[in-house]
């Protein structure tokens, strides 16, 4: 009965927000412009057909128009709206809640009624994190029915979106509830929960740069202690031919050249392993937004193979099919080898990436978030109001 | 045995089967006193980070059936009492009980209703959902809420207002709905810090009205008011809080006991023998000290029997205002103690 009155006093309080209904109506436009886009004989129509786009690739029959389609959801509406312009929206209307909460005049009403504060603290949270789910719920029904009725695919996943998406905000809001409990100021919880949403950023773009740079040495080694094998090999064969051929200095210089590369490489990747490691630790106990929301586009996968984010990313072997041709390697960093060693690159992040379990990637966060409202319940249950 | 393991056998049983348990002698008045107490604490204290002493070993007790008053300056230590009481503050050291269970007893809180000092309500509820909200929170069935709150608000003269938001509300309509909303868990101890706030004279009438009806379906209420002449005209007892110690306690009868007096006023200039007939002389007016009306009735045969014109005997004793002021050494600092 206190949990119900609690929530119903909670959807009064986010109904009677403005901006509750303005973030909730972009909502709605959002997914009318994502239901807008089909699919014809001849391509894509945008804007209930307003705008026609040909394409061979990507038409009514196409198997990649599924993918195309999903992952425009799961790709950029959910990544750009949901996890960033929306969660913005929520913050701000979201922020005022618990220094309200706590208001002088305010929390003596509530706290003196038979519900023990511990209780009353995390029910109040849950409630609060209404305003996102009840977004993300309208949001999602409205995918769930464009998706349904523009490639006939009635995908129930497209709902996983809500307890995504809630619990990434949720990582945000736990700090703002510290803060704005601390401090009794909705400003101050807001501008806080800023600056730690912007070092959240920061270390996973530095954990993400860092990664990136060790990868592409580990490829670089590989690549040129495959490089060093196969002119060895060739080397042993000609050598057996003739002893005197003309090919046999070019492939020595060969060889040493990519002895020193790998060994140069060795070098820096060591110096870059001892950034790297720090700032994945780091990593591993702050809450993980990126890869919170990434697990949608994990789970939404296309099975014909089609990678959106891939081929804004110029990797077009989705569509045009077929695994990359290896070069041979070259010793120069920028030669024609160099588009192959970052497409691997990719590949082996965005692998390494995926294979970090729902464990890792949520159970870690919701430690953070644990550790973070535990102190802020500590402090709600011990304070004098 | 702990004190409130005490209460609770004492509470419970007959004195002789109290003392069994106990295992001393439970003297009548401590089985009557707690029987009948809604309040009864002893040497609650409060210190602040170690640096303000705000209450320095309170004791009183609230019967049931009472309107009773808590007075003091400033800084005294009433609301940071009451808070302790509703669970708002935690207490550096408390003991006693409040409707027979241990002070923080959570659960005891469903009987108790409160209506803090300068409260605050969502302003986006109207006045009905503010009373179904906070009844919800007292654990309080929605069939009870939906009648009560209906009757509350009628009772408060708030009819017609049940569907506006509180924003809209006025001061005194505010304090209204703060009483109604301590009142809808049907308590049997109603705690108010400053009620009649913001209150026009015809609310404030209503008011003292409602708690007299209160008072008489054996309801204790406990009153913190800075009005001395509203807690004089409707409380049964009070105690006068100084500096976080209680310095007074009891009926406001027996408080001003020793002030009482009669003054007689007469025409003209006093005969010659009135400094010696009478305590006091103060112009054309003789005082005498006490309430016994015997006492006077010589003097007054006498006063006649002299053809003096007696223009008017009245039995004075000190207002509470006047109480106050002696308890308080308003020659010292406000606030408490550092």
């Amino acid at each position: 009965m206190q949990f119900k009155a609690l929530l119903l006093d909670a959807y009064r309080q986010l109904s009677a927000a403005k901006l509750f209904w303005v973030t909730f109506g972009i909502s709605i436009l959002v997914v009318v412009a994502y239901g807008s886009v089909g699919f014809n004989e001849q391509g894509i129509s945008v804007l209930f057909g307003l705008w026609e786009i040909e394409s061979e690739q990507l038409n009514a029959g196409s198997p990649w128009s599924r993918g195309l389609y999903i992952g425009i959801f799961s790709s950029f509406l959910v990544n750009i709206w949901l996890a960033w312009i929306a969660t913005v929206l929520a913050l701000i209307s979201t922020c005022s809640i618990f220094p309200e909460f706590v208001h002088s005049g305010s929390i003596e009403l509530t706290i003196s009624k038979p519900i023990g504060r511990l209780k009353l603290f995390f029910s109040k949270y849950l409630v609060s994190l209404l305003f996102v789910v009840l977004q993300v719920t309208v949001f999602c029904v409205g995918v769930f029915i464009c998706v349904g009725l523009r490639v006939d695919e009635w995908n129930p996943m497209i709902f996983s979106a809500i307890p995504i998406v809630a619990t990434f905000f949720s990582y945000l809001f736990a700090v703002c509830v510290l803060v704005g409990i601390v401090t009794r100021s909705g400003i101050t919880a807001l501008l806080i929960t800023g600056v730690f949403w912007m070092a959240l950023w920061t270390v996973q773009t530095s954990e993400a740069v860092l990664n990136r740079i060790v990868i592409e040495q580990q490829v670089a080694i590989e690549r040129f202690d495959e490089g060093v094998k196969k002119a060895k090999e060739e080397l042993v064969k000609i050598t057996e031919t003739s002893a005197e051929d003309f090919r046999i200095p070019k492939l020595e210089k060969r060889i040493e050249t990519f002895s020193n590369n790998s060994k140069e490489s060795e070098e820096f990747l060591e110096k870059i392993t001892s950034w790297h490691t720090p700032t994945t630790w780091v990593l591993a106990i702050c809450p993980k937004n990126a890869q919170t929301i990434g697990l949608l586009q994990r789970w939404l996968n296309d099975p014909d193979g089609f990678d959106i984010t891939a081929i804004m990313a110029g990797d077009m072997r989705s569509i045009e099919g077929g695994e990359d041709e290896v070069p041979y390697p070259h010793p120069d960093p920028d030669g024609p080898a160099r588009a192959a060693r970052e497409r691997e690159t990719m590949r082996r992040m965005v692998d390494e990436y995926d294979s970090n379990s729902l464990w890792y990637v949520v159970g870690t966060s919701l430690l953070f978030e644990g550790v973070i409202l535990g102190l802020a319940s500590l402090y709600f249950c011990r304070k004098d109001f | 045995m702990k004190l409130h393991q005490r209460f609770y056998v004492i509470r419970l049983y007959s004195p002789s089967v109290a003392k069994t348990i106990v295992g001393t002698d439970v003297a009548y008045w401590e089985w009557y006193t707690l029987w009948m107490a809604a309040i009864q604490i002893q040497d609650v204290e409060k210190m602040y980070r170690g640096k303000v002493h705000a209450l320095r070993g309170v004791s009183l007790d609230v019967m049931d059936g009472e309107i009773f008053g808590l007075l003091g300056p400033n800084g005294a230590g009433k609301s940071t009492l009451v808070k302790i009481l509703l669970t708002v503050i935690h207490a550096s050291k408390v003991s006693g009980s409040m409707l027979g269970n241990p002070i923080g007893h959570r659960k005891t809180l469903e009987s108790v209703g409160y209506l803090p000092e300068h409260h605050r309500f969502p302003y986006y509820l109207t006045g009905k959902q503010v009373l179904h909200h906070y009844g919800a929170l007292c654990k309080v069935p929605r069939n009870d809420r939906i009648a009560r709150a209906s009757s509350l608000l009628t009772r408060l003269g708030l009819s017609g207002w049940e569907n506006k938001k509180v924003n809209s509300y006025s001061k005194g309509m505010l304090q209204r709905l703060g009483i109604a909303q301590a009142l809808m868990n049907d308590p049997k101890l109603l705690v108010l810090d400053e009620p009649t706030d913001g209150v026009d004279p015809v609310g404030r009438r209503e008011i003292r009205d409602l708690l007299a009806e209160l008072r008489d379906e054996g309801r204790a209420v406990f009153l913190n008011s800075h009005l001395l002449s509203e807690l004089e005209m409707v409380c049964d007892r009070v105690a006068i809080m100084v500096k976080g110690l209680v310095t007074m306690q009891g009926t406001i009868d027996s408080l001003t006991k020793d002030s009482r007096r009669y003054e007689i006023q007469v025409k003209g200039a006093l005969p010659s023998w009135s400094s010696e007939a009478c305590d006091e002389v103060k112009g054309d007016t003789m005082i005498v000290h006490g309430d016994d009306p015997l006492a006077i009735q010589s003097l007054l045969d006498r006063l006649r029997n002299e053809q003096i014109t007696i223009c008017a005997v009245k039995p004075v004793r000190e207002t509470l205002e006047d109480l106050f002021m002696r308890a308080v050494d308003y020659t010292d600092t406000p606030g408490a103690v550092q």
